[in-house]
């Protein structure tokens, strides 16, 4: 079957059995391997994409179902060279430690920070239940985002002012003092 | 571990709800098992756990996800309608659920993880038929009602009436879940959701009390309970609710709570936790219910 999406931006179409899990046409087909297979029943969400901007577990949805559909993966956030905000906190924060379930934390911070700028430690905690991390103790990763919120705040306030965008290095130093 | 079945399903989309009727009548005719596919959140699981198929019973896959009339949310005077494909998330932003029926918002936010609110529906919730359902639960204490439609027309299940077992009801197979309809309580009305699991995200429920209650003049007069994981089917709870409703407020005390928890479920020793757990925690849930009301 004929399937047409929009993934990370880019307009895609492959003709693939429609009963595939949307994580195996990632990794298998599209070898977009940045999502990774933990559990494959939901319970870990180290599989989390954006379906037209909300987290899902990619091991629970079939292909034929993101026909017309938006999808962003973590390759979608950002670039080797530019990397997202979020992808920056995580490296300068130690949000990240063995790194599974790092690409899946990833994603669902970037839809939480994408609807609420400035969200609360219990409303991080939240928007990341559904993502296991068995390194780090949390700790780290809610403060990583927690700074990747305050830069895009930065960059979005210079964008406003200067009309283009902040310098793509740093994290802290971009905090408002 | 058997998603390897799922490349050899055939999966299927049809026009809108009238072409959905006549496609399910048609697979029914024949036969032909098939599942309707919402958000995957527990029929992707089970693929992933059972055991392999033989290729002459794998189910036609019918996507109804995206289909505009199972899904929105409508507000007509005290009636909220809730399309049966309607996410949970979409239930969490709805400005009608948050200002009229705010329990189902603090349902939502337990079911799962955002990834599963993010998929799973009420319509899936039912059709799956689990007695830990939470979405279940709560609309159990709205005495919802259940919209169903097949060739044969539509009608209107209420759900005291549609569960008769362990994942079996009074629904027929050919008839599909179209959406939820609840008589709102009104605006002062009391509601209580407590779910207790292993931990506080993801968790499948051990017990979960969803409940509602209008009360005037020390009188309830409006009361809805639902419970999960403590019966073969989503408890009623008929005589805490009777008792609920034929005494005044302050005659309630805790032993008289007890007293008809008891005689309405004997919950059972699973995987997820044992009997004696679930009735204790069953009985305590129902007392903090009494005491949000103004019970003694």
């Amino acid at each position: 079957m004929l399937i047409r999406f929009r993934l990370n931006g880019e307009t895609r179409e492959i003709d693939v059995a429609p009963m595939r899990r949307l994580l195996d046409v990632l990794r298998l087909d599209l070898r977009l391997t940045g999502t990774k297979e933990g559990c494959g029943e939901g319970e870990c969400g180290s599989c989390t994409v954006l379906l037209d901007g909300d987290a899902v577990n990619a091991c629970m949805v079939v292909i034929g179902q993101c026909d017309g559909r938006e999808i962003t993966s973590v390759e979608g956030l950002g670039s080797e060279k530019h990397l997202a905000p979020i992808q920056r906190a995580f490296v300068t924060d130690g949000g990240a430690q063995c790194g599974i379930c790092t690409p899946g934390v990833l994603v669902a911070a970037e839809s939480l920070l994408r609807r609420n700028a400035a969200p609360s430690d219990e409303q991080i905690r939240e928007a990341l239940a559904g993502n296991l991390c068995r390194c780090t103790g949390y700790e780290r990763i809610v403060e990583s985002v927690r700074v990747a919120a305050v830069e895009r705040a930065t960059l979005a306030r210079s964008k406003t002012s200067n009309g283009s965008p902040a310098s793509q290095r740093g994290t802290k130093s971009g905090a408002p003092q | 571990m058997t998603i390897a079945d799922l490349s050899s399903m055939l999966f299927d989309r049809v026009r809108d709800l009238s072409a959905l009727c006549t496609r399910v009548g048609e697979l029914s005719d024949e036969g032909i098992p098939f599942v309707l596919l919402a958000g995957g959140t527990d029929w992707m699981v089970e693929q992933e756990m059972r055991e392999p198929l033989a290729s002459d019973v794998f189910p036609t896959v019918i996507d109804v996800s995206q289909m505009g009339e199972l899904r929105g949310i409508r507000l007509d005077g005290d009636i909220l309608r809730i399309g049966a494909a309607t996410r949970y998330l979409e239930m969490r932003r709805h400005p009608a659920v948050l200002e009229r029926a705010p329990l189902l918002e603090r349902m939502a936010r337990d079911v799962g993880a955002i990834q599963i609110q993010a998929r799973g529906t009420l319509g899936g919730n039912i059709a799956t038929g689990s007695p830990a359902a939470d979405g279940v639960a709560a609309l159990a204490a709205f005495d919802a009602l259940v919209v169903v439609k097949s060739r044969r027309g539509e009608r209107h299940i209420p759900l005291s009436e549609l569960q008769t077992g362990y994942k079996t009801s009074t629904r027929a197979p050919d008839e599909i879940i179209v959406a939820i309809e609840i008589y709102l309580p009104s605006r002062n009305a009391t509601w209580f959701w407590r779910k207790v699991g292993t931990r506080k995200a993801q968790a499948i429920s051990k017990v979960a009390l969803a409940a509602i209650a209008e009360v005037q003049g020390g009188q309830v007069v409006r009361c809805g309970l639902g419970m999960a994981s403590v019966a073969p089917v989503t408890a009623l709870l008929p005589r805490t609710r009777e008792l609920f409703l034929s005494t005044r407020l302050d005659a309630i005390d805790d032993f008289m709570i007890d007293k008809c928890v008891e005689s309405d479920i004997q919950p059972i020793t699973d995987v997820r936790s044992t009997g004696p757990y679930r009735l204790h925690v069953a009985k305590a849930v129902v007392r903090e219910f009494a005491r949000s009301l103004g019970a003694a």
